[in-house]
Order: C-alpha cells, then sequence, then structure tokens
C-alpha cells in the first residue's frame, strides 16, 4: 500500500499530463509533436532550415488526412481517395486547357465522394468495403484512361510556375493546404451542418431523432473527402508536370496514420480538424527528421510504424478494455499471476 | 438459421397478393445472395471452356492453379478474421513475403527444418501482436494492421536488404515446387488441405462456434461466458499460420523471393472472400464460399488475360464485384427482416 502511494506522488504531475492527453482526443498526437520537435532540435535542426520540403511534404498528406477527417468523425472511412487522387489527376492531364482540367478532375472527385456515399447510404453498405470497391474500381479507371502511361501535362510551364513559392516561402501547394485547415475547422466547429457530422458519428440513431438529416450530411462528407483527393490529385500532377496512374498508393496509408495519430476515432464522434494537423505534422516532420539524418528509408517505415502502433494501443479505450481484461482474468486466476493492480480509473495509465 | 430467414421473408409476403411481386424479389435477393456464388462460378467456368480459347489446356489449368493457390491460402485464413468481425488482416503482405524470404534464404545457409521453424516463429509473432491489440487492446483490426505492415515491410528489406534470394535448382524447395499430378499442382493440394482443415475448425469446432457468435453479436458471446479476446487472437494466429504457409508456396513455385513479391494480396484476399459472399459484418461465412471466391476470381482473372483484356479493366472488374457482391448482402439482409 505505501509503495502504491509513493507511485502515485511520484508520477503525480505525470499523472496530470496524461490526464489532459486522454481527456482532449489530440493530447498523444501533440506528446509526439512535442517529442519529435525535441528530438528534431537535438539531433537535426537541419529540419527547420530545409522548412520549404517538409512543408510541401506534409501539405501532401495533409490535405487528404483533412478530407478523410470529415468522413472518419461521422464514422465511415473512405479508402478510395487513393485512387480518386489518381484518377483525377489522369483526367486533368487528358484535357488540354488547364483550368477545364482543374475543374473537371474536381468534379470528378464529388461524383466519386457521391457514389460513396449512395452505396453507403442508400444501399446500405460497410463504407470500408464500398470504398474498397471504389478503390480497386478507379485504380483500374485511371490505368484504362492513361493507357497505364504517365500522361503529360500540356500545359508545363504553369505547372512549373505552380511548384515556385508565392507568398514568402509558401508555395500554392501549402497555401492552399492552409486556407481549407482554415475552412474545415471552421465547417466543423462553427457552422450548424458541421457540428452535425460530430452527432452522426457519435450516435446515428439519436441524431436521426433529433432530426439532423443523415443522408445528406453523410453526403456531404463523402463529396468533401473525394473533393479534396481531387485537389490533391491536381496538385500532384501540376507540381510533376504529368499524371502517373498510379500516384496516391503510398499516400492513403500515411494519411489515415496521421488522422488516427491525431486522435480522431474510427468509431466516429471524436476527433478534430486540428488534432488532424498536429498528427500530420509529427508524422511529417518524424519522416524528414529521419531523412536528414540519413536514416535508410526501411528504418524510417519501422519508425512510423511503431508510432501508430503505440497511438492505438494506447487509446484510452483500449487501455480500458486491457484493464478490464486483466481485472478478470485475475479474478478467475486467483490471483496467482498478482501484479499489486492500482484502483485508480485509469490503472495503465502511467506506462 | 439463413434458411429460415429465406422463408420467412419469402412466404408471408408471397402470400398476400397486394405485395405478391415484392415477394418475389425479396426471395430473388435472397437466393441470390445464398447461392448466387455457387451459380455463377459455374457459368463462368463452363462458359470460359466453351467460348475462351485455350482456357480448357492442361497448362492454362496449371497456370491458374499456381496464381490462385497463395492468394487462396491467404484468404481461406483470412476469413477467421472476416467472421470475427475485423474486417482484415493488412499485414498479411509482409508476413507472406518474410516467410518466402525466410524459406529460401535460411535454408540456403542452414537447410529447410530450421527455415520452417524460424518462419513458424515470426508468423507466431506476428499472430501474437495483431491478436493481441485487437483482441485485448480492443484496437481497430485495420490500424494495428496497418501498422505492423508498416513494421513489418521495414524490418524486412532492411534485414534482407532488398534482395532477390535463389534456391539452388533441383533442390527441395524447388522440386516440390514444380511437382504436380497431371494438371494440378501441390500448391493447389495445399490450397485444398487448408481448405478442408479450417473448414473443419469454423465450423465443427467449439472454437469455430466461438468465432461466428462472436462475429455475429459480440457482447452476447461474451456475457455467456466466452473468451473473446482468446476467439480474436486465435482468428489472427490461424491468419498468420495461413500467410506462413502461403509464402511457402509463392516461394517453392519459383524457387525465388523478394521482399515485394506479395504486393497487393491482402485487398485481393479481402476481395476474393467478399464475392464469395461471406458477410463483412462477421458472423455470417464459411470456408467454401471463400473457395469459391478465390475460384471465380482466378477464373475471371484468366480470362481477361486470354482475352487480351488489360490490368486496368481487371481491376474494374473487381471492384464493381466486390460492391455488387455486398450490395447483394446488404438487400437481402433488409427484406429479410
Amino acid at each position: 500500500m505505501t509503495s502504491l502511494q509513493q507511485h502515485d506522488i511520484a508520477s503525480g504531475s505525470l499523472d496530470r499530463m496524461w490526464a489532459i492527453g486522454a481527456r482532449r482526443p489530440e493530447g498523444r498526437g501533440l506528446i509526439l509533436l512535442v517529442a519529435v520537435v525535441l528530438g528534431a532540435l537535438l539531433f537535426e535542426p537541419g529540419v527547420f532550415t530545409a522548412y520549404p520540403a517538409t512543408l510541401g511534404r506534409i501539405a501532401l498528406i495533409g490535405l487528404v488526412a483533412l478530407g478523410l477527417t470529415a468522413v472518419i468523425l461521422m464514422g465511415e472511412l473512405d479508402l478510395s481517395v487513393a485512387s480518386t487522387l489518381a484518377v483525377s489527376g489522369v483526367v486533368m492531364a487528358m484535357i488540354p486547357n488547364l483550368a477545364l482540367g482543374i475543374i473537371a478532375a474536381l468534379i470528378v472527385g464529388l461524383i466519386v465522394g457521391a457514389i460513396n456515399a449512395f452505396f453507403v447510404v442508400v444501399v446500405g453498405i460497410n463504407s470500408f468495403i464500398a470504398t474498397l470497391g471504389m478503390l480497386f474500381a478507379l485504380r483500374g479507371l485511371a490505368l484504362v484512361l492513361s493507357d497505364e502511361q504517365p500522361v503529360r501535362l500540356a500545359d508545363v510551364d504553369d505547372g512549373v510556375a505552380f511548384g515556385a513559392p508565392l507568398i514568402g516561402p509558401l508555395t500554392p501547394r501549402v497555401l492552399i493546404f492552409i486556407v481549407l485547415l482554415v475552412g474545415l475547422h471552421v465547417f466543423l466547429t462553427r457552422m450548424r451542418a458541421g457540428r452535425e457530422f460530430y452527432a452522426v458519428g457519435g450516435n446515428r440513431a439519436a441524431a436521426k431523432d433529433a432530426g439532423i438529416p443523415v443522408t445528406r450530411r453523410i453526403f456531404t462528407g463523402f463529396m468533401i473527402s473525394g473533393g479534396v483527393a481531387a485537389l490533391a490529385g491536381a496538385i500532384n500532377t501540376l507540381e510533376r508536370t504529368a499524371a502517373t496512374p498510379t500516384a496516391g498508393s503510398t499516400v492513403l496509408l500515411a494519411s489515415i496514420a496521421a488522422a488516427i495519430i491525431g486522435g480522431i476515432s474510427l468509431n466516429g464522434g471524436r476527433g478534430s480538424i486540428i488534432g488532424t494537423v498536429i498528427g500530420t505534422l509529427a508524422l511529417g516532420l518524424l519522416q524528414i527528421g529521419l531523412a536528414l539524418a540519413a536514416v535508410q528509408q526501411d528504418i524510417q517505415q519501422i519508425f512510423i510504424g511503431a508510432v501508430l502502433f503505440i497511438a492505438v494501443v494506447t487509446d484510452p479505450a483500449s487501455l480500458r478494455a486491457v484493464a478490464a481484461n486483466l481485472r478478470s482474468s485475475m479474478g478467475r486466476g486467483g490471483g496467482a499471476t498478482a501484479e499489486p493492480m492500482p484502483s485508480s480509473p485509469q490503472p495503465v495509465a502511467h506506462q | 438459421m439463413t434458411n429460415i430467414a429465406t422463408r420467412q421473408g419469402g412466404r408471408p409476403a408471397g402470400a398476400k397478393v397486394s405485395t405478391h411481386r415484392g415477394g418475389q424479389i425479396a426471395s430473388v435477393i435472397q437466393w441470390s445472395a445464398e447461392r448466387g456464388i455457387f451459380v455463377v462460378t459455374g457459368v463462368l467456368i463452363v462458359a470460359a471452356a466453351v467460348f475462351v480459347q485455350g482456357f480448357a489446356s492442361v497448362v492454362n489449368i496449371t497456370d491458374v492453379f499456381h496464381r490462385a493457390a497463395p492468394v487462396g491460402i491467404i484468404a481461406v485464413g483470412m476469413t477467421f478474421v472476416v467472421i470475427s468481425g475485423n474486417y482484415l488482416d493488412l499485414s498479411v503482405v509482409p508476413q507472406v513475403a518474410t516467410s518466402a524470404v525466410i524459406l529460401i534464404a535460411v535454408s540456403n545457409s542452414y537447410g529447410l527444418l530450421p527455415a520452417i521453424v524460424v518462419a513458424t516463429l515470426v508468423s507466431l509473432v506476428y499472430g501474437l501482436i495483431n491478436g493481441v491489440a485487437v483482441g485485448y487492446f480492443k484496437a481497430n483490426a485495420v490500424i494495428v494492421t496497418l501498422a505492423t505492415t508498416y513494421i513489418g515491410l521495414g524490418v524486412l528489406r532492411w534485414v534482407s536488404g532488398g534482395n532477390i534470394f535463389f534456391g539452388p535448382r533441383g533442390g527441395t524447395i524447388d522440386t516440390l515446387g514444380q511437382l504436380k499430378f497431371g494438371p494440378v499442382p501441390l500448391s493447389a493440394l495445399v490450397l485444398v488441405f487448408m481448405a478442408v482443415l479450417l473448414g473443419f475448425v469454423l465450423s465443427r469446432t467449439g472454437f469455430g462456434f466461438a468465432l461466428r457468435a462472436y462475429g455475429s453479436n459480440k457482447d452476447a458471446t461474451r456475457l455467456a461466458g466466452v473468451a473473446t479476446s482468446r476467439v480474436v487472437l486465435g482468428a489472427f494466429l490461424i491468419t498468420s499460420l495461413s500467410a506462413m504457409i502461403a509464402g511457402f508456396v509463392l516461394a517453392a513455385f519459383s524457387n525465388t523471393a523478394v521482399s515485394t513479391v506479395s504486393t497487393g494480396m491482402d485487398f485481393g484476399a479481402l476481395a476474393a472472400i467478399i464475392i464469395g459472399g461471406n458477410s463483412v459484418f462477421g458472423g455470417r461465412g464459411s470456408i467454401l464460399r471463400t473457395v469459391l471466391g478465390v475460384v471465380f476470381v482466378s477464373v475471371l482473372t484468366n480470362i481477361l488475360v486470354l482475352t487480351d483484356i488489360g490490368y486496368g479493366w481487371q481491376q474494374v472488374a473487381i471492384g464493381v464485384l466486390i460492391v455488387l457482391a455486398v450490395s447483394i448482402d446488404a438487400l437481402a439482409r433488409r427484406v429479410g427482416k
């Protein structure tokens, strides 16, 4: 008992930090971000002097992650973003006029989002599987449209101009990312339709009973993620001055990882745009930092995987589940394998 | 259980004149959700044999078997994770590649038996990590296995240096990989063996029963006193061991192994499971359905290749089939109520 008390005193401040981390969904993402920034300052300050590259990298993953956030908040998932990015890029490059091409790309994204939402809401398929089907179908479509070759942009000069810094070191890609992040944040926190996303994700039946147009909100969410993915595809095509039909395959997993690390719950109803941005920053800085420190790409992957794994198993709900499991198995085993079980509400939280 | 549902949905509706047509449509939908894949697969094979040139040759059938076996073995194992209501195991990609590389590389230096032992240990580690995180920590399976995929591929490429490993020509692995009985290669027999074994586990054992119960109603199963965390762990261990065997089969066939050998097999296996008609909501499904899904996708892909239709259209076809299969399942559920 005394050792337990000592333990409590010693870890009191840690506990308080953890309490904040556990209450706010962004907490763990923030802890990771602080750790990565500190690590980078100590070992690889180049991360901050090479910020144009860092920002570009973050903006690419971050853009897709922002769109995904809108969908995940409602307890759905959109795997098709990777292929949407590829298809819209190819469509854009196939149209000689740049402005028309960009508009066409965005329309493709919105249509894909609407189709996804149709299958999820009207037909009633699990969104994970519906968008998995779209992931395959659209990837195929991108390959068919492009004849399995990269499609060169007709207007290369504008593409090159697009990669140049516009304000200070900020390239248009980064600016678009910032505008979108502010826009989505305002939408989800200040506007009625956006705030209702949380209700739809938290308890769909209750949201319906409360008169929230659930179907329309889900359509909006999927069209946001489709449209944003298409925007990312257009930006990618502009910067590379060509559209590759296989673009986006690595972006999918990275952007889901960024959103998860940012504290968004896959069950819906919990998370925020700020969290996703924090997750993206942490992941992007980690990646760039490791790359600048000349860490092999394979080992970078191991780091990212480990961070993601820790993020998902230290979710407060996960810790509660494992604590309940321990308690019940100890009850059955009569304490033979006993470790002292602290009686605080979140027993495993000290680690 | 589902047969009863069919009758309930079909008959009372059919008895009333006003909803007669609705009842018919409902029973058609339910019939296709129940039996559709059996008929469609049969029709596809017969049609291919009659109309597609070169399909019914011994060489081609052997080729279909060879291509179907690795994905099929993964799918048969992953069916357990799907039925437990946990979507899929993305980390089969590094698992298959790792076991393939271990089989060739370790047996080159230390012999076949140590290679199999090492691969089994690695496979158990994967299954334990995934299964404990999903079963005991109640973490989302997609994210957990996404993380282990990152870690696993990173470790594999780092350790193997991205090299291609070649087995000795005419060695045990090579011989087994080329072994054929008529048009049927050994790999296809391994798939059949795995399907029979795991089909028995799923439909005839207490574990299989608990898994299906857990997939259809988690809370009720837990309250009934089933150690549900252990059941989920079991599902992931079975998937891992199947992925290991798929890696062996893949390595033996080409007598080579490289870390990129299994790219895309995660979603490929899931596509076969879903197209076979297993419910992605968990609970309902069978190994037979998975095998039919594998056969259907393999034959379809083969037809598209033989008729010179590009890779792009193959992907479109698989995507459309996934959505179609799940739509029928969803509609059957709705009219069954």
